[in-house]
């Protein structure tokens, strides 16, 4: 008998289960951490994983989540941490004073030289850029 | 002294954005998450170009490039 539209669900495909993609995200995570940082590897894997997302993202590939019509007045708070940042980013931009004062990429550098840290960030990357392609 | 400020500017920044995000998501709260947030901008479009969506993804892409890769 067929179900009304409205009491049916659509399953979700194996694919889009975290018990698959979160594997998934962690082994390219382990292969773009074992990449150094302006080697050509790191650049094409780069390249290669976020073509390959922008590409499910702009498609219809992907279930996506639905979407706020409207955001009200409490989007205003987001405003404080990114005016922070910016400001920070902005002035240690400008004044280049090197590791006196050192924007945020110069304090991340050192960090990210770490094979498991490089991993992690990778794997930030990765599974916040999955998080965008559902939206 | 200007090291530590930076660090300690960034780690404020930081730790904003976990705050904020801890209060969005608290029961009844009007503030939006940080991923509710980037649903709506991903939904602006000029006629049928997905604007917010390709803008989006680019600096979401460009953002791992210059710290995995460059």
């Amino acid at each position: 008998m067929e179900q009304p539209h409205d009491l049916t669900v659509e399953a979700p495909r194996a694919w889009d289960r975290p018990a698959v993609s979160v594997p998934v995200l962690v082994c390219l995570s382990l292969v773009g951490g074992r990449f150094a940082s302006f080697s050509t590897e790191a650049n094409l894997f780069t390249l290669g994983t976020g073509g390959v997302l922008i590409w499910l993202g702009l498609s219809n590939r992907v279930p996506r989540r639905p979407a706020p019509r409207r955001l009200g007045a409490g989007a205003a708070w987001w405003a404080v941490p990114v005016v922070v940042f910016g400001v920070f980013e902005g002035v240690t931009f400008v004044l280049a004073a090197g590791d006196d004062f050192p924007t945020f990429s110069r304090l991340a550098d050192p960090l990210l030289e770490d094979q498991l840290t490089r991993s992690a960030a990778w794997f930030a990357w990765l599974a916040a850029f999955w998080g965008l392609v559902r939206r | 002294m200007m090291r530590a400020l930076a660090i300690g500017g960034f780690l404020t920044a930081l730790i904003l954005f976990g705050v904020v995000e801890w209060m969005a998501r608290r029961e009844g709260s009007r503030i939006p998450t940080l991923g509710e947030v980037c649903a709506y901008v991903m939904r602006y479009e000029v006629g049928p170009v997905p604007v917010g969506r390709i803008g989006l993804f680019g600096f979401w892409w460009w953002l791992g490039w210059h710290f995995l890769a460059r």
